[in-house]
Order: C-alpha cells, then structure tokens, then sequence
C-alpha cells in the first residue's frame, strides 16, 4: 500500500493540473487579492496640499488649520504664498486648493476629488466651529486655545465588533471565499486520480486493473494521496495568507485547519464523482467540474462580497448545501461570529457530502470488467 | 496452458468474436494475426478478464480466468497496444511502480528492476522521463513495464505499432529471447513478417474467428500458391496473355502496367517455364522475381482480401 501512495503522490505532484489549480492558482489569487483590498482598512491618503494666502488677518482661522496640520492624522499641509504664485501652483496641480485669509475665509478649488473634499470639509469644521469659539473668545477668552485643541482632536467614539467580541474585516470573507476556492480546487486531483483507475477510459488504467493487486486497493491508494495532497495544497495557502500576507485570523488556526480538512476532502470527493461518470469526453468532464466549483465559489462570495447574504436572503437552502458557502462560513464562524454549533453543522454536512460523493464514486469505478473497451 | 473454447463477443449487432477457438501451449510464440479490426484485441481483452463476454469459457493454466483470479493474474505480463506508463514517472519509477503490483519484496523488485531495464537496453535513460523518449523507447519501456516481474505467459499486443526498424528488431529479438528463458509468449500482430520471423504457431483471425491455423510452414501448405512470379517491362498482346494461362501449374495471371504477375502451384521449374516461353515469343522484359508464399498470400487466398487493408 505504501508502494502506492508513495507513486500516486509522486504522479499528482509532478502533474501540472495537479499542482497548479489547487495549489498555484490559489496562491496567486491570495496575492492579487491582497493587493487589491487587503490594506483597505489602512488606507493611506497622501497629505494635501494646500496653499494659504493672507488678505486680511483672521489668527483664529489660521490657528484653526495650524492645529490640523499638525494632528497625527497628518490631514493637510499648508504653505503661505502670493496669489499670483497660489494660483499659479494650482493650475499646475502642485496644490489641491487655496484658502483665503480674511474674515470670513474663502477656498478656491480645481476640481473634484477626495483631497478637495477634504478641504471643503476642514473649511465647513471651522465655520460650524466659528459660533463656539466666539461664544468662548466672549465669555472665557483665555479657554481659546484649548478649546481649538479639543475641537481639532476628534476621537473615535465607536468601535466595530463582532458578536464573539472580534474585530471583523470587511474583506475577511473574500480570503475565506479564496481559501474554499482552494480547497474545491481539489477536485482536480480526484480527477486526474479516477481516470487511470478505469480500464474503459485509459490504457494506464487497463494496464493497472488487470494486475494482482485487488482493484479495492487501487482505489484506496489513490484516493489517501489524493486527499493527502489536497489537505497539503490548502495548508500551504492558509500559511501564505497567515505568514507572507500577514493576514490576521482572528479564531484558531488548529480550527481552521479541521474546516480545510473536510473543505478539502469535498473538494477531492468531487473531482473523484465527476471523473467516474461514463464515458463522457475527459474536456467536458473538466468543463463540468470547472463550471461548479467556479460557480459555488461565486455563489459564496468570491467575486462579490454580498453575494452570500443575497442568496442567503432569497435562496438561502443553497448557502447550506453549496461546499464553498460552508467552508467560508465555517471560517466565518470561528474568525467572527464564535458560533460552535453553526461551525458543526458546516462540518458535518461537508463530511456527509463528502461520504456520499466517495461512495458514488467507488461504486462507479469499482467493477472489474467492462462492457467496452 | 490457454483454452478458450466458444468464445462469443457483441458489440451491440457487431459480432466482434465469433465462437473464437484457441489452444496455445506452454512454452510457445503464440502469433494472432489478423488485420485490423478482425477481432485480436478483443479476444486479449476477453482474456484478461477486462471485458465482459456473451458466451464461452476462457481457463488459464487449467483454472477459470475470472476478474479476481489473482492467482493467474500473478503469472500474467501484459503490453498493451497502447503505452501504458505514467508520464510523470521516470524510466525506473514507472518500472519499480508497475512491478510493484505484483513483487512486494523491496530487494526482490530492486534486481528485477535493474534487469528488465538491462534487458530493453534503457540503460541511459534510467532518470529520464517518458515525453523525452523517442517512440521507440516508449515502446522498449512499454515493454519493461509488461515484463518486469517475470511472468510465465506475456500477452504482447501490436508491440511494434510506429517503431523504427532498429527498435524493432530489439524488441523481437528480446521477446524470442524471454520465450528462451521460459515465457509463453502471445503475440499479436498485423506486420506478418514479424509473426513469421519469431511465432512457432500463428493463428489467422478475420471477423472474430480463427480461420486458419498452424506453423508457417502449415499454413503455407494449406493453399494452392507455391511460388508468385513477376515479371516486369513486358508487352504482351492478348494471345500471348492466354498462351501463358494455358502453362502448366499456373494458376492466375495478372497483368498491369506492363507487370505481368503468375501464381503458380508448388511444381519445380515454373520459372525456366515462364522464361522460355517469352524467349520462343521475341519478347523484351526487365527484371524478373519469384517469390515464395508468404502469410499474407495465405490471407488473401483464404479470405479474398489482402492482410493490410
């Protein structure tokens, strides 16, 4: 039996379908993913540039957008010149508006973008501001300054938190998305493995069926380093997204791993059926398995990140039985929500599906002699 | 050591074996020659247990040939038409695999590895993987793989299908060379001279049976052609052509293109007749061939048709 599994796992890992579906293109989806949205949440906005230009003295105003340019936010950065040289600047692009210090201060802008608004926004804080201070500058003049410093240090009062107390990343689910993806993957290896296991499709398998080894072996062996290979595929994604992309999952790793076990095992379950139904060409086979792992994978969020609460709202009998929907929910289980007996039920559905699938299968390719070869 | 008695194989209205008789005897090069589609690989197939048949009884050194008959199986090697090898294996990973399925013992299969790969003369390719290796090698492999764990009966099926001459040559010296160490060999073919070069008894098969039966030298006896003479260049006129089918022992002429080609019975000095019959005419001819009857004569006098379609 060790003969067996040690070829088979030889085979499938020098075999191109093999190793890149299920291992390669996960990896390279993670890393476009990554840089697509995997530092939203620490978006960082380049300080604006913005030029100050005195027409009469308002020390208020300027003190007002000192106190802005100097916050740790690093919002604006403002810079004194002539008219002549602001405008100048601003047709050249170099600035993102200009402020006019005078009583009443003026901003001309030079089009429409987020640092003008964030300009327009400074200038309508200071202005919503303006009646406050006056009240202080009338009443307790020498509470100006610290007045200014409060009203310029915003603080954010709420926090976003998860019902298991964890902080949730919106973009969270398109990485547990990638990894089901991965493990679904897998059906490429229970491919390629169920192919040379029947006499009636290939000569390798003709050549395997009519040796003394018990064709119940033949299966077996195939089918341990197949799902020995698609848990390993799934194990080194999981350790890219956590050690190279540094992505933080919040929930156990060791959890994460028995979820990718069974998301692997589904995922090997199925290219095993899909390989053992008759004698239908190897292409449309690989078209079919394409089209329904693509298609769970969507359907659970991959591609858009709503997608699993609209079927969830109109379908939602599809989000219990759609591999990729549990396996991104499992994940989601453990990483957000700390709901142990929604995680059991995504488990043990998929090892329900998963027996079901193999037994299918080991009944198709079981028998020993054929009608046609 | 083989019996296969009434064997009945349908492809839905396709009768692909047709109450197929065999009989081949332990120590024998087994030649099944047939053109394509007559039915060989069928009956391999049928052999082996792999396909299903509709009628007759199949037993392989006296027992039962049934799928799990892992007994017999044990004794079997099989090349098939097509490679069958991983290509994803090298040249020893795929022979080490393949004799695996039926040597356990890890020292045992190491030697036995070394020699078959000695024995195909894949020597220098150990490392090398099966896209790499030219058709002949595939095939040499194809071979190694079949042969590896020593079986008593090797089933070869068209082993030497899109081989060059050289690989060839190996391949049939090494199978009359396992047959010399004691393997039963059946071999299955649609290149006659191969079968007549290495089988001891061929059977001929057309339509899923046997049609005729024996060594070369029987089967060659079993009809009427005992040499073919051709003669080439030749202008003849319509009387002369006559004058010729009129000569004794020949049996049918045929002239094309200015070839004239006799088939004659098995007399002595049906040339020197021929010969001297065009002197006595003034007639002008270029070159002259007799040929003795080859497997394919059988063939096509048997069934009407030629081996090679």
């Amino acid at each position: 039996m060790l003969h067996l599994i040690k070829y088979n796992l030889l085979v499938k890992l020098r075999n191109f379908n093999m190793v890149f579906w299920p291992l390669v293109f996960p990896l390279i989806m993670a890393t476009f993913f990554f840089f697509a949205f995997g530092n939203l949440n620490d978006a960082d906005f380049e300080t604006v540039q913005v030029a100050l230009v005195k027409e009469s003295a308002n020390p208020v105003f300027v003190f007002f957008l000192d106190q802005v340019q100097s916050g740790d936010s690093e919002l604006i950065a403002l810079h004194e010149m002539s008219e002549k040289d602001a405008l100048d600047a601003l047709s050249q692009k170099k600035i993102s508006g200009i402020y006019y210090e005078q009583a009443i201060p003026d901003l001309t802008l030079n089009g429409q973008g987020i640092p003008e608004s964030i300009l327009q926004s400074v200038l309508e804080s200071y202005e919503n501001n303006l009646h406050t201070l006056q009240t202080i500058l009338k009443k307790h003049p020498s509470g100006l300054l610290s007045a200014l410093r409060q009203m310029s240090d915003t603080k954010e009062l709420v926090r976003e938190v998860s019902l298991g107390g964890k902080t949730i990343d919106g973009n969270s689910q398109f990485f547990y998305a990638l990894v089901a993806m991965g493990c679904l993957y897998g059906c490429f290896i229970g491919f390629g493995s169920v192919i040379t296991l029947q006499a009636n499709l290939t000569a390798l398998a003709a050549r395997r069926c009519i040796t003394p080894t018990h064709k119940l072996k033949l299966i077996l062996s195939e089918q341990i380093a197949s799902f020995l290979l698609g848990y390993a595929d799934v194990i080194v994604l999981l350790l890219y997204l956590r050690n190279i992309l540094n992505l933080d999952f919040q929930g156990q790793f060791g959890k994460m791993l028995i979820i990718s076990l069974f998301g692997s095992l589904i995922g090997v379950s199925m290219g095993l059926f899909i390989g053992s139904l008759s004698r239908l060409n190897e292409g449309i086979k690989i078209g079919i398995m394409l089209a329904i792992s693509m298609s769970c994978c969507f359907l659970s969020g991959l591609m858009n990140g709503s997608m699993k609460d609209t079927v969830e709202k109109h379908a939602p009998i599809i989000n219990r039985f759609n591999p990729a929907a549990l396996i991104s929910d499992a994940l989601y289980c453990i990483n957000v929500y700390d709901d142990a007996s929604r995680y059991y039920r995504n488990l043990i559905t998929l090892i329900v599906m998963s027996a079901a699938l193999v037994l299918a299968s080991f009944l198709l390719i079981r028998r020993e002699r054929y009608d046609s070869i | 050591m083989i019996h296969i008695e009434n064997l009945v194989k349908r492809y839905g209205d396709l009768v692909a074996l047709n109450h197929l008789n065999l009989d081949i005897k332990e120590g024998e090069i087994f030649g099944l020659l047939g053109p394509n589609g007559s039915g060989k690989t069928t009956a391999i197939n049928c052999l082996l247990s792999l396909l299903k048949y509709d009628k007759g009884d199949i037993e392989i050194f006296g027992q039962k040939m049934t799928p799990d008959n892992y007994e017999v199986k044990q004794q079997i090697g099989i090349v098939l038409q097509n490679v069958a090898v991983f290509d994803e294996l090298t040249v020893y990973e795929n022979i080490d695999y393949f004799c695996g399925l039926y040597i356990h013992d890890k020292n045992r299969r190491r030697e036995l590895v070394e020699e078959a790969i000695r024995f195909v003369g894949l020597e220098d390719y150990r490392k090398t993987r099966p896209q790499k290796l030219s058709g002949g090698l595939l095939r040499r492999l194809n071979i190694a793989c079949g042969i590896a764990h020593k079986p008593r009966l090797i089933i070869l099926d068209e082993p030497t299908v899109a081989v060059d001459p050289q690989s060839r040559n190996k391949i049939l010296e090494g199978i009359q060379e396992l047959n010399r160490q004691g393997s039963t060999i059946i071999y299955t073919s649609h290149y006659m001279e191969e079968v007549e070069q290495i089988c001891t008894r061929i059977a001929i098969m057309d339509h899923g049976r046997v049609i005729a039966s024996g060594t070369t030298e029987e089967l060659k006896k079993m009809i009427k052609t005992g040499e073919t003479i051709t003669v080439e260049a030749l202008l003849l006129t319509e009387k002369q052509l006559q004058d010729i089918r009129n000569l004794p022992h020949v049996f049918d002429v045929h002239y094309e293109d200015q070839i004239l080609t006799l088939r004659c019975t098995g007399a002595q000095h049906n040339l020197i007749r021929i010969l001297n019959y065009l002197q006595s005419q003034n007639l002008t001819f270029g070159r002259v061939f007799s040929e003795l009857p080859t497997l394919n004569d059988v063939f096509l006098e048997i069934t009407g048709k030629q081996l090679r379609d």
